[in-house]
């Protein structure tokens, strides 16, 4: 096969879910495609990787340092979201329900796979709760080992500091079946159950 | 519960299969690699999830092929069930994906919505081997039994990996991290010891009538739970605070060995024969005679657990007893609505509403029994 159509192959098949016949796929879809798309879309990417940087207040992907969530004044600043990854910022700011803050880890706590919490922002959190002292942190990391273990962890070590933490309810996907639920997720929401 | 067809695809030596099953017993028959392992392996496979013969799971793609999947059909208590697991090559490894009644579900949703007791050949080591080989049976029977405890136990092993690795040093110490991670194992740790007593006890029982018929009354099979952690009473208040306190007398010496020391990953079930050790001590004959008991108990027990009867999967295990070995397990696990017995050669002594399946070279014939 021709060099330049190897390469990006190539390319693609680093990105994750990207396997080698999906790469190949996406590599002559674009050929088949006019130069100028390919072109917005390398220049997406370079855009993406020069402009774009992590908030230094909450870690979130920003092209302005503090970010727009960090700046908006009509964001409550009393009410801070942690989250796992800048990905789930853009998750809840989709719902539309959320008016606080943010607080990106970067991750969440696994020894098995080298991460500790001196390799998350968990010293930036403590910092920024002892300068802003916000009435609400909402740990709003995944309902796995990982996301509950960080979870215990960052509201034992903000206990000392006086802060109400809270953590996102277990419940039943909307639009599902009961019937269909499976029978940990159904006992997690019945624990979780709310008064009408 | 009826298993009412099985179809297989790409699974092991079988291209395609699509084979309608008796109630009662079925039976496989045929010479070696002939594929008749590799059918009730599938059958189990609707039940757990998992293959009872390998940890590898790329072993049940056919040769050559990309995707094994395996489909059936049945009637439980609930109504019908259409299930379904399929295993596909994935880069080095393997995915397995599960469906019920159309829908993708995830394991633990899959897991135990047909309930399976096999016995296979390598299940005689329950007396002889390593506390491992029986807590992999209280595992296997009591994640069938209940979801709750499947999700508890992959919990805490999780848990214990991540408590390992950090005292292992693959980050920095952090003894808050530790209290975490020791809390979380006390919370799913203790769920498991309880559920473990309770299915223990039931065991025990039904473990030793089934013994004493087998052996007339002449020695009494004794099945205990062997908790790593000894608590007064199952509750669990008292379950909790045992293994809390065991965990705070060995954080030096988890320190020191780098590994979680104690908590149900080393527990046992204790058998013993009149008072003595049926592992150090039984003779093969003694150890053959109390699996026998144990597995019938097993059944006994899932069958009033669920309150409808499970699938019997027997591999190759009647060939392995004696006639007389196997017609008193086949008796004494008594009214099953349906089971699956392979053998290299017609068993003498079928009852009349067996259905034969001679299989050669991955084709299944059924044959009516002469
Ligand atoms: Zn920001």
């Amino acid at each position: 096969m021709a060099g330049p159509v190897a390469a990006l192959i190539n390319e693609f098949s680093k990105l994750p879910t990207v396997g080698p016949k999906t790469a190949a796929r996406l590599v002559f879809y674009l050929l088949n495609r006019p130069r100028h798309e390919a072109q917005s879309l390398a220049e997406a990417i370079l855009r993406v990787k020069d402009r774009v940087r992590f908030c230094s207040v909450c870690h979130c992907l920003t092209e302005s340092d503090p970010c727009d969530l960090c700046t908006d004044p009509d964001r409550d600043a009393a009410t801070i979201c942690v989250v796992a990854e800048a990905k789930d910022v853009y998750a809840i700011e989709r719902t539309g329900a959320f008016k606080g803050r943010y607080h990106v880890l970067g991750g969440l706590i696994s020894p098995m796979d080298g991460i500790g919490p001196a390799q998350l922002h968990v010293k930036e959190l403590v910092e920024r709760i002892g300068q802003q002292s916000p009435h609400e942190l909402i740990i709003a990391t995944n309902p796995n080992a990982e996301g509950e273990a960080t979870a215990l962890y960052l509201s034992r070590l903000l206990q000392p500091l006086g802060t109400k933490v809270t953590r996102l309810a277990y419940g039943l996907p909307i639009g599902g079946d009961l019937d269909y639920a499976d029978e940990v997720t159904l006992a997690k929401a019945l624990e979780g159950r709310t008064t009408l | 519960m009826l298993l009412e067809r099985v179809a297989l695809s790409n699974f092991r030596n079988y291209a395609e299969l699509d084979l309608e099953l008796a109630p009662g017993l079925n039976v496989f028959v045929g010479a070696n690699a002939q594929g008749k392992s590799n059918l009730l392996e599938a059958i189990a496979m609707l039940g757990t999830g998992k293959s009872f013969r390998t940890n590898h799971d790329a072993d049940t793609i056919r040769t050559g092929f990309e995707l094994a999947v395996v489909r059936g059909e049945a009637t439980v208590r609930a109504g019908g069930v259409a299930l379904a697991c399929a295993i596909a090559k994935n880069g080095r490894g393997t995915r397995k994906t599960y469906t019920l009644n159309g829908r993708d579900v995830r394991y633990a949703n899959f897991l135990g919505k047909l309930r399976v007791v096999t016995f296979v050949p390598s299940d005689l080591q329950l007396a002889s081997g390593a506390p491992g080989v029986r807590r992999a049976f209280l595992n296997a029977a009591l994640a069938q039994d209940e979801p709750r405890y499947y999700r508890e136990l992959a919990r805490y092993r999780k848990t214990v990996a991540q408590k390992n690795a950090l005292l292992r040093g693959t980050v920095a110490p952090n003894p808050e991290l530790l209290e975490v991670y020791d809390r979380t194992l006390v919370e799913s740790g203790t769920q498991l010891m309880l559920a473990r007593d309770r299915f223990v006890r039931a065991l025990a029982e039904a473990a030793r009538d089934a013994h004493a018929r087998f052996t007339v009354g002449a020695e009494t099979l004794e099945v205990a739970y062997d908790p790593d952690v000894a608590f007064e009473a199952p509750t669990s208040d008292a379950v909790a605070a045992a293994f809390d306190a065991r965990l705070r007398d060995v954080v030096e010496s988890e320190r020191a060995r780098k590994s979680s020391v104690a908590g149900p990953h080393r527990d046992n079930l204790r058998l013993t024969l009149d008072g003595t050790s049926l592992g150090a001590y039984g003779s093969q004959g003694q150890q053959r005679t109390a699996v026998l008991a144990l597995k019938v108990a097993e059944y006994s027990v899932m069958r009033e657990r669920a309150a409808e009867a499970p699938l019997l999967l027997l591999d190759d295990v009647l060939s392995e007893l004696d006639g007389e070995r196997a017609a008193a397990f086949l008796r004494s696990v008594g009214d099953y609505e349906q089971a699956f017995v392979t053998a290299t050669h017609v068993p003498s002594d079928l009852r009349g509403d067996a259905r034969l399946y001679r299989i050669d070279g991955a084709s299944v014939r059924a044959q009516a029994v002469a």
